[in-house]
């Protein structure tokens, strides 16, 4: 990632001390960066972490699965739906007043259990610090396992109706818009599992043209298969999939999904299948499928802390090397790898291979499709730049990189 | 109900930062009930800086001329400015490796097409703008947010992290070295510097509840110095930890003295400290910080 020029300032410091500095990167996905840079190292070094850290790690990209789809649905796009500029942008009459002040305090509720996962999980809230080479620092309690367990069953309700809440609104505005958006087929890549959804992964799939998986790859090889590029109009570079365009981030993953394992997102899953196939293209589903993944995290959250987190080894003892090392995990926007190469227990080289990298080229279609509809000979339509904001909040960019 | 039309109007300005203090801004929802938010380029879409601001927070340090551009303007239009985060105070995690020979290069490429221009380092906003408070942290907790939002005249904040950390210093517990990281899994009760853990701690502003240390990592100093080593010289407050460090541990001077000079703590000791080093900057008084 070139935007913030951490490939640059890191060079030259010393390898164990840069997964303090590399969350830095991004304050939104913080968590996938620290857990990426762990891991990349850890494979440097020649560490396997305990399962019991590998447990604990995936409850915290959870939490942070969580906090992004809930921003993502509640505050960024739930305002599309109703026309408004935001979420805290308050109605004139007094119903609509009292209706937007309790979706935005709702929003915010579904928002902090992310939170308090990445807390509970990580140490820190935002920049988390507990995922370490070797482990964790310290396992999770079971009494804060327990009140987690109770605020979840408390709100999975809530999240659901607010689900549903938006899967209506989203329906309703494609009326009114008339489409979906850019539905052309296109590959997609993610590195979840199709069974066994884990954010914490360990290799890439990529689903071609035809809906069929074609590819199966390990963070080592993403070279032979990934060719990313730099370009002139954003500080992101640019990747395609052997010269094809692809997508990354919640509509890859449930394309590339069979089942979640959980109740209520498997019967989200079949609905969304049911309805709109397998695979699924149009551009607006990324947002239904954040509100899938959204129900599985928190469900699958509550499921792994009733197992035991607390017991057992957390962090094994470890010595460092030099070599060359690579950490993935499934961020919310896509697969994260991190690329070191050590020598003389300093980094030589970084490489960030950023999520939204792999969204660029289906960014830039969707865009243009968005273009031919609401421009032509006769005028610009007012709605073209609303559809540019629904294009853009549905691939939900990294912002760090977005907005500069 | 009181309608949020009549809240005092708050705006968030971010310049180059990680979105990290927004974040956590939003992990509060208790502001919503005391003020209207206005501006918030990450989730309010509008891209004009309203006139008649009450609070303006600013996040982020100043790195580009759009970020200078912004700051001045968004200051010009509020009653009350607050610099939030590491970045607004001290530039940012971006100056680590300031002066690196890769800066010039990483300068050349970003030189390219229709991005906004790099100025020659990344500044500590009040290096252009009056601030009012300074709410340092990387990022500062939503608890803090809230202080500075709304009882920044009786903020009550722990002098130090270990203030709130609860460790146990151990006199007879000397490591040899920093070698704590390594070791497995640390002790829970016992002050990671016992346990050979480069924590600085002991010279960090408190008020973070001391999130890092307690679960078992290291503070990294980012929120900034203690009241005591404000505008001071960075020897001064390295003279400090290194007093620590030979009064708790026999680990060789020599690696404590490399050990400080490291870049997880430039991120952030060595920011603030740099700092006093710049006199065109403006004392920053303990009255002012959070
Ligand atoms: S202070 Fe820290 S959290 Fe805030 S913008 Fe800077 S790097 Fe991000
Ligand atoms: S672990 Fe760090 S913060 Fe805690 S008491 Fe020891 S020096 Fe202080
Ligand atoms: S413990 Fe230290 S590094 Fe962690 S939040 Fe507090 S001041 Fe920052």
């Amino acid at each position: 990632m070139e935007m913030r020029g951490f490939s640059y300032y890191v060079q030259g410091i010393p390898a164990e001390q840069i997964t303090v500095i590399v969350p830095r990167i991004c304050g939104v996905c913080s968590t996938a960066h620290q857990v990426a840079s762990v891991k990349a190292l850890e494979d440097v070094f020649g560490v396997t972490p305990p399962p019991l850290a590998t447990e604990i790690r995936e409850v915290l990209l959870l939490g942070q699965l969580i906090q992004n789809q809930a921003t993502s649905l509640f505050i960024f796009t739930m305002p599309d739906r109703v026309n408004a500029s935001s979420l805290f942008e308050m109605g004139d009459d007094q119903e609509s007043k009292a209706r937007q002040f309790s979706l935005a305090q709702m929003s915010l509720k579904i928002r902090k259990i992310g939170t308090d996962l990445i807390s509970l999980a990580g140490g820190q809230f935002i920049h988390p610090i507990k995922t370490v080479i070797g482990g964790v620092t310290s396992s999770i309690p079971r009494e804060k396992a327990d009140a987690m367990i109770k605020t979840i069953e408390e709100l999975l309700p809530v999240a659901v109706d607010l689900v549903d809440n938006y899967w209506q609104m989203s329906l309703e505005m494609v009326d009114r818009i008339g489409t979906w958006g850019d539905d052309e087929p296109t590959y997609y890549l993610a590195s979840t599992e199709a069974d066994n959804f884990r954010l914490n992964s360990n290799q890439l799939r990529v689903m071609c043209n035809e809906g069929r998986q074609c590819h199966t790859f390990a963070p080592q090889e993403y070279e032979n298969y990934i060719n990313i590029e730099a370009s002139d109009y954003s500080y992101a570079g640019i990747s395609d999939f052997q010269g094809h365009i692809m997508r990354a981030n919640s509509l890859a993953r449930i394309n590339l999904t069979n089942s979640f394992g959980t109740p209520k997102a498997d019967a989200y899953l079949k609905r969304f299948d049911e309805a709109y196939g397998k695979p699924a293209h149009a551009i607006l589903f990324f947002d239904l499928c954040r509100g899938i993944e959204l129900v599985y995290a928190l469900e699958k959250a509550k499921q792994m802390l009733e197992t035991d987190l607390q017991n057992g080894e957390a962090m094994v003892r470890y010595q460092p090397r030099d070599g060359i090392g690579f950490g993935l995990v499934e961020a919310p926007r896509g697969p994260l790898i991190h690329r070191y190469e050590v020598e003389n227990g300093l980094i030589k080289n970084a490489d960030f291979i950023i999520p939204t990298v792999h969204n660029m080229l289906a960014i830039r279609r969707a865009l243009m499709v968005a273009a031919k509809r609401y421009v032509s000979p006769e005028g610009i339509s007012n709605e073209l730049a609303r559809a540019v904001g629904r294009v853009v909040r549905a691939f939900d960019p990294c912002i760090a990189c977005a907005t500069k | 109900m009181e309608t949020p039309k009549d809240l005092p109007k708050f705006a968030v300005l971010q310049l180059s930062g990680c979105s990290g203090c927004e974040v956590s801004l939003l992990n509060s929802d208790e502001w919503i009930s005391n003020f209207q938010l206005v501006y918030m380029p990450l989730v309010v879409s509008t891209h004009k800086i309203p006139e008649d601001i009450e609070v303006l927070l600013v996040s982020g340090g100043v790195r580009t001329d759009e970020d200078l551009h912004n700051l001045r303007k968004g200051a010009s239009r509020s009653k009350k400015l607050i610099a939030v985060g590491t970045c607004a105070l001290s530039g940012g995690v971006a100056q680590i490796r300031e002066g690196h020979i890769s800066r010039e290069s990483y300068l050349d490429s970003s030189h390219r097409l229709r991005l906004p221009s790099m100025l020659p380092r990344a500044y500590p906003i009040d290096k252009f703008v009056h601030v009012d408070l300074y709410l340092p942290g990387c990022p500062p907790t939503p608890e803090l947010f809230i202080t500075a939002l709304k009882e920044a005249e009786n903020a009550k904040i722990a002098s130090i992290v270990c203030q709130e950390c609860g460790r146990k210093k151990l006199t007879d517990m000397r490591p040899t070295s920093i070698s704590g990281p390594r070791s497995g899994t640390p002790d829970p009760e016992i002050c990671l510097i016992n346990q050979g853990y480069l924590c600085v701690g002991t010279s960090t502003r408190g008020g973070c509840g001391a999130l890092c240390t307690r679960p078992g990592h290291a503070c990294v100093g980012c929120r900034g110095p203690a009241n005591p080593y404000l505008n001071k010289d960075p020897e001064f407050v390295l003279d400090n930890l290194r007093r620590v460090f030979t009064r708790m541990t026999d680990i060789p001077i020599e690696e404590i003295n490399a050990a400080l000079a490291s870049p997880w703590l430039s991120l952030f000791l060595g920011q603030f400290t740099d700092y006093t080093q710049d006199q065109s900057l403006p004392q920053r008084t303990k009255e002012k910080m959070i």
